[in-house]
């Protein structure tokens, strides 16, 4: 007889208060999208939720906004999302770039290194945005050259590199040294050996970490409030400017095509990873 | 030794790690196609030995020399030694021909010589129609065949492995001791393979090498070894052999269980020595028949089918006794029986 994972005695409490914990959970993490996405839908010139009626405007609205360019406003929504790519390919690369020899020296190194490397990589994830974005910002401030769109990138790195490096630090983890050093003795060289077979036995968790980082990077707005200039400026950053200046739905709508990529990502990050690294 | 072809000398070579003493002075002379098997407890030196043959490890002192090039400072991957570890360390994400196969695409072997190779050694290995499977679907025995074909792919002068057999039941470990060693008679390389195994070791070699604690205590044949080994340790290694100590009474004469043997010994008279005696060479007769041999007691028997084990106690040793005569098992517990040592087949040790 099979025993069910959750007991059936007391009447069905237990499973109630579980189903009934979950639902809540699901809610509320699930609540932003839910409205944002209904709201999107809205037909009225205002925020109002509910909406009364229902429209696709909005859509045709946003869609307007990236195909008719608006040379009235300093930083134009096409500006913005350009940057906002640019910076989180680069961000992307560039962690990854860093992340794959940092992970294979801090496993194949010791220990103790590895523990407070891996510390000091935590440590932007504690520290309060705002404090992170005031310190960028005064590091940036300092400097005599113009860093251009570097003045975002550098700050993005420093948020995403843990997530890059926990994740290939957990793909590097199961790889036994011998495999290396079976390769090495088949006449590959310490450096083909590990392009032949370290590298595509992290394929999975190097690809979770360029994910999370892409979109990290596109989502970050805190830091960014602080370092975007007149010329280098992300899409959060404009939508949260048009917010402010004009509440009307069609910034909703932009967010439900985000919602909407960011979705497809992290489908395609489980995929990846399928239990092989971890995302936090 | 004599060695008549030599290929590789392990020239009393040295190694320290962080202060432990791994390898002192270890001297090997190795013949050119022989099967070489290292055996010794764990830490004993043997695994670190082989990582230095390999290239994985640097000498601290002394040096190899293959066929009187000194190889002690080239990197492992230009040696090009075959090597099978104890996890076989199989590339998971290649198929078993791309295993195989990845030693000669790495020499620039052309696609079609690399095939043929492999489909060569997949019918030496006997599993001909595995090529494309990855190697997670191999079963254990498979998997081992696959790990060796793979060394064996790049002819390596030399064939290294780590306790490779040591992760398979004891069935078909068996089973591939026997096939190991017909597989490296065909290809005639010359191969050391480290084991703690001593039966595993004595299936395979042409030279048995016993180490401890960083030392070689003896290289020689497996029967050698066996039957004349050449201290305690190793008697007591290889097929648990009885030490018990024992003193040189007169010149030729040594006094053992309060009787006398004659025996050729070099020690002085009233030396203190160690007798080792293998459980098979001790007869028991009945206690009237013992014409002045010691007389003992059975205090366990136990009968195995095709042998009875029983362990004898005389005077105040305990003696294991192997016997292949039927009539052991009729022994019951206690009984009295006469102890007939041949002295021939007695190592002896100073204490």
């Amino acid at each position: 007889m099979r025993v069910g994972l959750l007991p059936n005695e007391g009447g069905g409490t237990y499973r109630f208060t579980m189903l009934f914990l979950a639902t809540i959970g699901i809610l509320i993490s699930s609540l932003p999208v839910i409205v944002v996405t209904i709201m999107s839908f809205s037909a009225s010139d205002n925020t109002g939720f509910p909406p009364t009626e229902f429209s696709l405007r909005w859509y045709a609205d946003v869609i307007a906004l990236f195909v008719n360019e608006d040379t009235s406003s300093a930083q134009s929504v096409v500006d913005s999302t350009l940057t906002s790519i640019l910076v989180a390919v680069i961000v992307m690369v560039i962690s990854t770039l860093v992340c794959i020899p940092l992970a294979y020296a801090l496993v194949r190194g010791q220990r103790k290194i590895r523990e407070g490397m891996e510390l000091l990589f935590t440590l932007p994830l504690v520290f309060p945005l705002v404090i992170l974005g005031i310190a960028f910002l005064l590091i940036a401030e300092s400097l005599r050259v113009e860093i251009g769109i570097w003045r975002i990138v550098i700050p993005h790195l420093a948020l995403v590199l843990p997530f890059v490096l926990r994740n290939c630090i957990g793909a590097m983890n199961g790889i036994s040294i011998e495999l290396e050093e079976a390769a090495i003795s088949l006449g590959a060289s310490p450096l083909r050996a590990i392009w032949d077979v370290v590298i595509p036995l992290m394929r999975a968790g190097i690809l979770a970490g360029l994910i999370f980082a892409l979109i990290i990077s596109f989502n970050e707005f805190t830091i960014t409030f602080f370092m975007y200039t007149i010329d280098v400026s992300t899409l959060p950053i404009w939508m949260y400017s048009r917010t402010v200046s004009s509440l009307d739905p069609s910034t909703l709508a932009l967010s439900v095509f985000i919602i909407v990529a960011d979705i497809v990502l992290i489908m395609l990050v489980d995929k990846l990873i399928a239990g092989r690294a971890n995302l936090f | 030794m004599s060695v008549q072809d030599l290929h590789l000398h392990i020239d009393s070579v040295s190694k320290n790690f962080g202060g432990v003493q791994a390898l002192t002075n270890v001297d090997l002379k190795i013949e050119r196609g022989s099967f070489v098997c290292l055996l010794g407890p764990s830490g004993c030196g043997k695994t670190t030995l082989l990582r230095i043959i390999a290239g994985f490890e640097n000498v601290d002192s002394g040096r190899l020399m293959l066929d009187d090039n000194d190889i002690s400072m080239m990197p492992p991957h230009k040696r090009g030694f075959g090597m099978v570890f104890q996890s076989l360390a199989l590339f998971p994400h290649m198929s078993v021909a791309q295993n195989i196969a990845y030693g000669l695409k790495l020499r620039g072997v052309s696609a079609s010589a690399q095939r043929d190779r492999v489909d060569e050694l997949l019918h030496v290995i006997e599993l001909p129609n595995i090529a494309d499977r990855p190697v997670s679907a191999l079963s254990g025995g498979q998997r081992q065949r696959v790990a060796i074909a793979r060394a064996l792919a790049i002819q390596p002068p030399l064939f290294l492995l780590d306790e490779p057999l040591s992760a398979l039941d004891a069935k078909l470990r068996d089973n591939m001791q026997i096939e190991l060693r017909q597989l490296q008679q065909k290809f005639g390389v010359t191969t050391i393979l480290v084991t703690h195994d001593q039966h595993e070791a004595m299936m395979l070699a042409d030279e048995l090498v016993v180490m401890k604690n960083g030392k070689v205590f003896q290289s020689a044949p497996p029967s050698t070894v066996y039957q004349r080994p050449a201290d305690s340790f190793v008697a007591d290694f290889l097929g648990a052999a009885n030490i018990v100590s024992a003193k040189v009474s007169s010149k030729g004469q040594i006094e053992l269980l309060d009787r006398n043997f004659d025996v050729a010994v070099d020690h002085p008279v009233g030396t203190n020595i160690n007798v080792a005696m293998r459980a098979e060479h001790i007869k028991l007769t009945a206690e009237d028949q013992a014409k002045g041999n010691p007389i003992g007691t059975v205090e366990f028997i136990r009968d195995l089918g095709p042998s009875t084990e029983l362990v004898i106690k005389v005077s105040d040793e305990r003696l294991r006794v192997r016997s292949d005569n039927a009539t052991m098992s009729e022994l019951k517990l206690s009984q009295k029986v006469g102890v007939v040592i041949d002295s021939n087949t007695l190592s002896i040790f100073r204490a």
